[in-house]
């Protein structure tokens, strides 16, 4: 057993994410070196590296290695701008957390790795059907917090919406749209080959973890004023689908349905490449509006339309793709992962049925919070007037805007013809195991029939030019400012009214409690710290002692 | 063929639906009311006139009423075939479709800076996610074909309960009311005037039928049967908007809390007998 070989090599599951990387990233490094961060961006590429070094590493070494650079680098991307006493808060929050996750995933890919006496994937993956019913619950369960504390699972998420806000954007567009999608490619990989099958238990396990996440992150979301912090939240939202649809591929293979599963596998997959491109997209986005605008407040802000000419279409785009519309590139992947829960509740036993009704409603009404989330962020940010007097700068036709528009074709293009992302998903699924379907049974008709609103809106904007005359608004005779506008937390009130006891729940408070119990017992633990170099030595000896004796 | 034309009647005759419920609430209430045909009378006066838009509004404004439509008429098109067997619904297109129209709507509303078409799009939204839920819920229970005519009622007074929300009548909103404050889906379109309002008014006429005729296809029965449902729910609606009163704002979730539970136990029901 070969401990400390470094395996690289591309495998079928790592490539549709890689795919993500390699499409994003150059947007992300146009628009870097257009806002003069060039110090920015060796860190960003190290990172694009790390990361795709976690997706091609074959072996538990090579992974744990790549792992703990991607999560340092992603702590210095996370603490560039320290001289903010918030932003190395954040940064603490994530590195601890980070850390801890780490530590999970180690665990979990030892157990593997001394299971089937190799350290290599391959040979784990082989041996996985024969591993003990313990050991394997062990490394689910510790697979499930160490990935999804990375991917910001409810609730394992507090961190998130610290650290990607206090990010410079380029760096939060990164980790919120291709970091999340390398946890959740950790996730799949334990879950789909290390500790493939899993047992019904955990997948159900999994499903209310994901729910849990779509529903909060999408509540947070609808609620928050500051665009950074949204996007944040609407990134815990589609972990979260993303992990429900994990679950029924699960579910689905346990109970002998691999039509669904593999259906639910390429929604899955797709939604993580959508959610990667448009979030990085709208992250962009919301470091253009700081730039020209001062903040990122929607309080602030609107009125962004005036001056921000060549970002504001894309914005649009953005918030159409993140609120599923047709015929953008999310509603293409959302209707494919609730096709593939549809198709669970009429085919499959019970209890499959049962967590498909579930699954739906949750991620129905997660789905509409959500797009009162966006619809906010462009409707309060972009339209109307501006809510403060700061100035604002205008945009220009440059590299950044060229890096943004990249990422907006891309989601166009997937809206209108998603078979162009669905046919090597397709033969992803495949070589994963799975027989998809012909992609015949996917009927994508209605996907291109919305295309019918867009053209009719062109026939509108045409015949504007014609019969129009301009007037003001009308306030009952009061005069229209920008103060009589609706607020940003007007806005989505109604919605934290109805949901305010969900919302009371405050999950950070039971962060702040762990944190407080870690504190007082490394107080405790202090006492064996005596600062003798003796002392140390004798810790040392007794260390090695004891590994003889447990390795003998 | 039958789709087509299907279509065509959805797109000639939704003025006319709206016509015939709103002379019977006004006989209803005891006024004379508008004739039937009215609603066309409306959008040929509306159409010839030109459309006033807002000092300062984004071009956002002018393609709302168009992507209004667009949805619209792309919604019209989901609706299956009358009378077709088993019957098959993309539940989650026609979601997203009126999602699609609300959003159009509600940005073309926040763009107007009027403190009433804000308060409208917040409460707008509000609805919008609540009915989500059961909206797709009862459209995805047609997907186990007819027989559970139990679970088929229940899905379709689930729906029945999203229609009434989406075409803004009483007990959620009023199309008939002036009032700025508790205005909805009206003010939301209360800065669009002229040919912008004809199109919007036709818009969320053609989509009134559309979600009425999906609602009655949930129900048993094969096309003859389908049409009586719709005709049903044409008398029945003026008839519940006179005898029930407007609820106050924070009551309006748990008819949709009601439409969601009506939905689940509709698609439980439908399971159960699947699996039985």
């Amino acid at each position: 057993m070969n401990e400390l070989q470094l395996d690289f090599g591309a495998s079928a599951l790592a490539l549709p994410f890689l795919a993500a990387i390699v499409l994003i990233f150059p947007a992300v490094t146009l628009w870097t070196l257009r806002r003069r961060h060039r110090s920015d961006f060796w860190l960003l590429a190290l990172f694009a590296g790390a990361m795709a070094s976690v997706l091609l590493a074959r072996s538990v070494t090579a992974f744990a290695i790549a792992w703990e650079v991607m999560a340092l680098l992603s702590a210095f991307l996370v603490l560039q701008h320290h001289e903010r006493r918030y932003v190395r808060t954040a940064a603490l929050w994530y590195l601890v957390t980070s850390q801890l996750g780490a530590l999970c995933i180690l665990a979990a890919l030892a157990l593997l790795g001394t299971n089937a006496a190799s350290f290599s994937f391959a040979d784990i993956a082989r041996a996985a059907p024969a591993l003990p019913a313990a050991t394997r619950e062990w490394v689910l369960a510790l697979a499930l917090i160490g990935f999804g504390s990375k991917a910001g699972l409810v609730p394992l998420h507090f961190w998130l919406p610290r650290a990607h806000p206090a990010a410079p954007a380029n760096a939060s567009a990164m980790l919120s749209g291709l970091m999340l999608s390398v946890a959740l490619y950790g996730l799949l990989l334990v879950a789909l080959q290390l500790a493939s099958p899993v047992p019904a238990v955990f997948a159900f396990v999994v499903l209310g973890v994901g729910l849990l996440s779509a529903f909060a992150g999408a509540l947070y979301a609808c609620v928050d004023a500051d665009i950074k912090r949204l996007l944040a939240f609407s990134s815990i939202e589609n972990v979260g689908i993303v992990v429900a649809a994990l679950a029924l591929v699960l579910l689905a293979r346990q109970y002998d349905q691999p039509a669904i599963a593999a259906l639910a596998l390429v929604a899955l997959l797709f939604h993580v490449i959508t959610h990667a491109i448009f979030k990085s997209l709208l992250f962009l986005i919301a470091g253009t509006v700081a730039e020209s605008a001062g903040t990122t407040d929607l309080e602030m802000l609107g009125g962004l339309f005036r001056s921000l000419r060549y970002t504001a279409p894309l914005a649009l785009l953005g918030c159409a793709v993140a609120a599923a519309l047709p015929p953008t590139g999310g509603f293409a992947s959302e209707w494919l992962v609730f096709r593939a829960f549809i198709g669970a509740l009429v085919e499959g036993p019970l209890a499959l049925r049962i967590a498909a009704t579930v699954a739906i409603t949750v991620l129905a009404s997660s789905a509409g919070l959500a797009a009162i989330a966006y619809i906010k962020l462009y409707g309060i940010g972009f339209l109307g007037a501006p809510r403060s007097t700061h100035p604002i700068e205008r945009d220009s036709f440059d590299g950044s805007f060229v890096g943004m528009a990249w990422l907006g074709v891309m989601l166009a293009i997937f809206g209108l013809w998603p078979e162009l992302a669905l046919q090597p998903l397709e033969r992803v699924t495949q070589a994963l195991g799975f027989a998809v379907p012909p992609l015949g049974g996917f009927p994508l008709l209605p996907v291109k029939l919305a295309v019918l609103p867009l053209a009719v809106a062109l026939f509108a904007l045409l015949r504007a030019r014609a019969r129009i005359r301009s007037a003001p608004t009308w306030s009952c005779g009061s005069p229209v400012t920008h103060r009589s506008q609706y607020s940003a937390s007007a806005f989505s009130n109604p919605a934290a009214l109805i949901f305010r006891s969900f919302l009371r729940v405050d999950v950070d408070d039971a962060a702040q409690a762990i944190a407080g119990f870690v504190r007082r017992a490394a107080a405790r633990a202090r006492i064996i710290q005596g600062g003798l170099l003796r002392v140390y030595l004798g810790y040392a000896a007794l260390a090695l002692a004891a590994i003889l004796l447990l390795a003998r | 063929m039958m789709h087509l034309i299907q279509i065509a009647l959805m797109l000639t005759l939704g003025p006319l639906v709206q016509g015939v419920m709103a002379t019977l609430h006004a006989r209803l209430v005891g006024r004379p009311g508008p004739p039937p045909l009215q609603p066309y009378r409306n959008l040929r006066k509306l159409w010839r006139k030109e459309a006033l838009v807002p000092a300062g509004a984004s071009p956002l404004f002018l393609a709302a009423p168009g992507i209004a439509l667009g949805a619209s008429i792309t919604l019209s098109t989901l609706v299956p075939p009358l009378g077709a067997q088993p019957r098959t619904v993309d539940a989650i297109a026609i979601a997203l479709t009126l999602a699609l129209w609300r959003f159009a709507l509600v940005l073309a509303a926040l763009d107007t800076r009027s403190t009433f078409e804000g308060m409208a799009a917040s409460r707008e939204v509000t609805f919008g996610s609540l009915t989500e839920a059961p909206l797709i819920l009862a459209l995805a229970s047609l997907a186990f074909g007819s027989g559970a005519a139990l679970a088929s009622i229940l899905a379709s007074a689930g729906l029945l309960i999203v229609c009434l929300s989406e075409t803004a009548r009483i007990p959620v909103d009023n199309q008939e009311t002036h009032y700025e404050l508790t205005m909805i889906h009206e003010g939301l379109v209360l800065e669009y005037s002229g040919w912008h309002l004809a199109m919007l008014q036709y818009a969320s006429w053609l989509r009134q039928l559309s979600l009425l005729l999906l609602a009655a296809m949930i129900l048993p029965g094969g096309a003859i049967a389908t049409l009586a449902w719709l005709l049903l729910f044409i008398i029945a609606i003026p008839l519940v908007e006179r005898l029930v009163a407007k609820m106050r704002f924070f009551e309006v979730p748990v008819l949709f809390a009601t439409a969601t539970i009506l939905a689940l136990t509709s698609v439980v029901m439908h399971v159960m007998r699947a699996l039985s």
